[in-house]
């Protein structure tokens, strides 16, 4: 009885023996994975703030004006005068009604099958 | 067992060798025993022992953090980055925790070749807690030195400062010593609040400060500081500076001080401009200067306001103002009565003058502590001055100070004066950080009368129109601007020279609908052509009206060259 216990006893130490080795080094790993993984954050952090201050750089007026300014031939840019600016009241007024006897005409005649944008222009 | 012998004597008893035997084990048993567990109790104690130990894990480079401490970023009003921080890693060495230092130096020099071997050894070599090896290097040679597998070396992330728009607003981000601490401009500023705590506490090594938002606009600033970099050359002034405020609020939209510096290269603050040192400093905050002219402005809203001067009312501008043995004259002499818009018109010192003592000198000076001209601003920067004006005026104390003579404010003072009396006459002090509309509401208080802000608009357009700030009109056509100019002889060998002036020019637009305050200051400007002038409209009033130009776009104000507009803005009674 007490020897067959002692069997058992055994037994189930080096289980234990191998469970705990392999635990410390399933740890280990573990451990690897999380400084390697800690290491990532950091240098992707840094990237990150490099990134981030690279495109506020690109973003500032004082390095946009430099770059119109080269391309300003080519491009046909130029400073925006006062004159140029509109308003929506400057435009003027839809007409009051369409012009309805022009576009029966134009439905019938499409209708008949001849498109009026298909004439050759100057022959009506 | 017993055993008896034949003889009948004294029965003698005997253990039998197995029990005897048999004791002696026991005994052998319990020493054995009691060695076994003495020597579990030394096992034991010296577990109990090695708990106790504190193993020494913590890196010395780590209690660095303090020092290269991120700060948070700074963003402009629309969230544009002025200053951020950038992570680089360094690299820096335990030398006790070395095992073989040849071997650490010979692979260390495979990836970092130019660093002395023998330098290095004498580093690696010893008992000392942290060195530095090699600081802000680039992620690939951290990786390539990673992948060495020296013991004994590792990386710390340091903070490093980077101003993404360069010289464009210097002085009001200050800059930052190698150890992160700020040395002027809001940097500083912010040390003395709560970044200062966080970081003395080892709070601010994480990237999670929040960023603090500026109320600059960074396209306006750009804007204003381009068309000053091009007023200093196009006049040869030694230096220039401009301010702008929303006059709502008071609110800085743009501060721009010339000469300035590169925040990116601290030593850049204190280098020579121009052969002469200590140029650099915030003229717009920290520089006091006589006004000139635009100090009419102040003369105007505050007897106006009090009711002694009416806009109807009529000055002798005939002759000129004597005391004792000096006589002040006109600058533009019309020699004539004038009335009060004409005065403002003609920027006549003696009109001013007699305003301002029918008005009372006594009310005058009073009226200058209200517009808080006295003490500091309360902005949120370090370089500020506070005003040394006399407790008490003299006749011609008072005289002089009417027309912005003999008394030196800030800039900034001015403007923040200057958009009070456009907004109704409600004082918002400047500040950098923005406010909500409760605080606008708590902060603000009212100089003078909306009717009499009213007034100084039409004078400020009437002036743009017809007095000294036509040239700056003809620069921003259609969007409204007013103000005033003011041309001050500077001060050199305690006397007033007659060639060197110190040019300013007070404005505000859109006068029907005023938002914007600005005042610009020109330095010893020199006359651009043969047919231009050097007086203040010619210089400053001009570059006000080109930053007006180039930045009302961006600031949503249309351009309308309707003229019942200006009529409506001017009556004609005062035309």
């Amino acid at each position: 009885m007490i020897r067959k216990l002692n069997i058992v006893l055994i037994l189930l130490s080096a289980a234990a023996f191998v469970a705990v080795y392999g635990l410390k080094f399933s740890v280990g790993e573990i451990a690897k994975n999380k400084t390697a993984l800690e290491r990532q954050i950091e240098r992707q952090k840094g990237e990150l703030s490099l990134l981030q201050a690279d495109w506020s750089y690109l973003n500032q007026p004082g390095y946009i004006q430099p770059i119109v300014e080269r391309h300003a031939d080519v491009l046909g840019l130029q400073t925006i005068k006062q004159a140029q600016f509109g308003a929506f009241g400057d435009l003027p007024m839809r007409p009051v009604a369409p012009d309805t006897d022009a576009m029966t005409a134009l439905f019938t005649s499409l209708e008949a099958g001849v498109d009026p944008a298909d004439k050759p222009i100057g022959a009506h | 067992m017993a055993v008896t012998t034949s003889e009948g004597s004294a029965p003698i008893a005997l253990d039998g060798a197995k029990k005897f035997r048999g004791n002696l084990t026991k005994t052998r048993i319990r020493w054995v025993i009691v060695g076994l567990v003495a020597i579990f109790c030394v096992v034991g104690g010296r577990l109990v022992q090695l708990g106790l130990v504190v193993t020494d894990n913590s890196i010395e480079g780590r209690s660095r953090e303090a020092i290269s401490a991120s700060r948070p970023a700074i963003l402009d009003r629309n969230g544009l980055e002025m200053a951020v921080d950038i992570r680089v890693p360094s690299l820096y060495a335990e030398p006790r925790r070395i095992i073989d230092v040849d071997d650490a130096v010979e692979k260390l020099r495979t990836v970092l070749p130019d660093l002395d071997a023998k330098w290095l050894r004498n580093k690696l070599s010893g008992e000392k807690g942290f060195v530095w090896i090699k600081r802000e290097l680039t992620p690939e040679i951290e990786d390539r030195i990673f992948q060495l597998g020296i013991p004994g070396l590792d990386f710390l992330t340091e903070s490093k400062r980077f101003y993404p728009g360069g010289p464009e607003a210097s002085h009001i981000l200050g800059s930052v010593n190698v150890d992160n601490q700020g040395i002027g401009g809001i940097e500083q500023y912010m040390d003395g609040q709560d970044v200062g705590l966080l970081q003395s506490l080892g709070l601010a090594g994480g990237q999670g400060l929040s960023p603090i938002h500026l109320t600059i606009d960074m396209r306006v600033q750009h804007v204003m500081r381009e068309q000053l970099l091009d007023a200093l050359t196009r006049y040869h002034a030694v230096a220039a500076g401009a301010v702008m405020l929303d006059i709502k609020t008071g609110e800085v939209i743009a501060l721009v001080s010339l000469p300035d510096f590169d925040p990116n290269d601290p030593s850049s603050m204190i280098a020579p401009y121009d052969g002469k040192p200590a140029m650099r400093f915030n003229r717009v905050t920290a520089g006091k200067y006589e006004l000139g002219s635009t100090f009419k402005t102040v003369t105007f809203a505050g007897s106006l306001d009090s009711g002694a001067v009416h806009m109807g009312d009529h000055f002798d501008a005939r002759f000129g103002v004597r005391f004792g043995r000096f006589t002040i004259d006109d600058f533009h002499g019309q020699h004539r009565i004038l009335s009060v818009p004409e005065i403002f018109k003609y920027s006549s010192n003696v009109g001013t003058i007699h305003m301002m003592q029918t008005w009372g000198k006594d009310n005058y000076r009073a009226f200058i502590t209200k517009i808080g001209f006295d003490d500091a601003l309360p902005i949120e920067l370090p370089e500020k001055t506070r005003s040394n004006i006399p407790k008490k005026f003299s006749e011609i104390v008072a005289a002089t100070a009417a027309f912005g003579h003999g008394l030196a404010i800030t800039p900034l003072h001015m403007a923040a004066a200057v958009a009070a009396f456009v907004n109704d006459g409600v004082y918002e002090p400047p500040t950098l950080y923005a406010r909500t509309p409760e605080q606008v509401a708590a902060v603000g208080k009212r100089l003078i009368s909306p009717a009499t802000s009213l007034e100084i608009r039409e004078l400020f357009r009437l002036n743009a129109l017809e007095g000294s700030g036509t040239v700056m009109d003809r620069q921003a056509q259609g969007y409204r601007v007013g103000g005033k100019t003011g041309t001050a002889e500077k001060v050199e060998h305690g006397r007033y020279s007659t060639n060197k002036n110190f040019n300013v020019f007070a404005s505000s637009f859109p006068m029907d609908d005023p938002k914007y305050a600005m005042v610009v200051i020109v330095d010893e400007p020199h006359r651009e052509g043969p047919t231009t002038g050097d007086t203040a409209g010619w210089n400053a009033g001009q570059t006000t009206g080109r930053i007006v130009a180039g930045i009302a776009p961006m600031l949503g104000i249309a351009p309308n060259f309707d003229r019942a507009l200006d009529d409506q803005m001017v009556p004609a009674s005062i035309r």
